[in-house]
């Protein structure tokens, strides 16, 4: 479509322009170009058995799924100090107990998978442990296995799934069985006041975090990651 | 003196800073730090790009910092 204005300028002169119209088809590169970082996010989008429901943050080249969780299984070395169980991460001597660690309601536990389709399978790409407080600023815990922007060192595991549910399902998994050693540890202190127990009966109960605000034993994160996290 | 603006998490800061102040400056910087929370391991982004550690900041920018990935000890 074309058309033709003529313009009166502000010193009287006449001028003529012409104005060309088309519709571009944008080819489906140009189109994915422009929107490779946006994504979509679906609450709830699948359930995973023993831990709760998954949400999606959907890119273009990969998912991130989130699933909020209440506690944090610690296969650990413990030892009673002053009447309190802690973590001694490093020790090859203590007693290696399967403990389960309640999160208190103001640590808000986001355990992460990011998964891409390769070859008509769902392939995990990493695992991500974040702690988040009530602004929604995340934290890593002090613990060992885990990496400055909280990446999971899982160990050997397998990462090619039927599907996504499988793949967060088997990441679950291997974050539920795994031994918590002194890889990537820094200072067990923080853990000590963080991750306590006490026995009581034939059992033990997750002791209060000794801080009076829990991120002060933790370091901050920022990460493109977390950014796509659900909580 | 130039006016910059750092996020780190959802936390952000404008700040003046001398007209040479560097991306490796910011992330050094004690002050920042301490406002934001960040520690020695960080990468400094603009418009999700990752920025070397010797270019000056641009007058307004935007600096998103995050969380550097650490090597297996």
């Amino acid at each position: 479509m074309e058309h033709t204005e003529i313009i009166i300028r502000d010193n009287g002169t006449l001028t003529e322009r012409i104005i060309r119209e088309r519709d571009l088809s944008a080819e489906a590169d140009v189109l994915e170009a422009m929107t490779a970082d946006v994504t979509r996010t679906i609450r709830n989008a699948m359930p995973i058995p023993g831990w709760g429901l998954a949400h999606a943050n959907v890119g273009l080249s990969d998912t991130i799924w989130s699933v909020p969780i209440d506690r944090i299984p610690l296969k650990a070395r413990f030892r009673v100090i002053n009447g309190v169980l802690v973590p001694m991460f490093a020790s090859m001597t203590d007693l290696e107990m399967p403990m389960v660690w309640q999160a208190p309601k103001d640590v808000r536990l986001v355990f992460v998978v990011r998964t891409e389709v390769s070859e008509g399978c769902v392939v995990v790409g990493g695992n991500w442990l974040f702690a988040c407080n009530k602004d929604n600023n995340g934290f890593r815990l002090p613990l060992p296995n885990l990496h400055d922007e909280c990446t999971l060192c899982t160990g050997q595991f397998e990462s090619s799934y039927a599907s996504a549910q499988a793949g967060v399902s088997a990441s679950l998994e291997q974050f539920n069985q795994s031994k918590w050693n002194s890889d990537l540890m820094t200072t067990v202190a923080e853990s000590q006041k963080f991750f306590r127990f006490r026995p009581t009966n034939e059992t033990f109960t997750t002791l209060s975090i000794e801080a009076t605000d829990w991120t002060t034993l933790c370091a901050k994160v920022s990460t493109a990651i977390l950014d796509r996290a659900i909580l | 003196m130039k006016k910059i603006t750092v996020q780190y998490g959802v936390d952000s800061i404008t700040k003046q800073v001398e007209s040479g102040f560097t991306f490796g400056d910011l992330q050094d910087s004690d002050s920042i730090k301490a406002a934001l929370g960040f520690g020695d391991n960080t990468k400094a982004l603009v418009e999700g790009i990752e920025q070397d550690r010797r270019t000056v900041i641009p007058d307004g920018a935007t600096v998103r910092l995050e969380t550097a990935a650490n090597t297996k000890a």
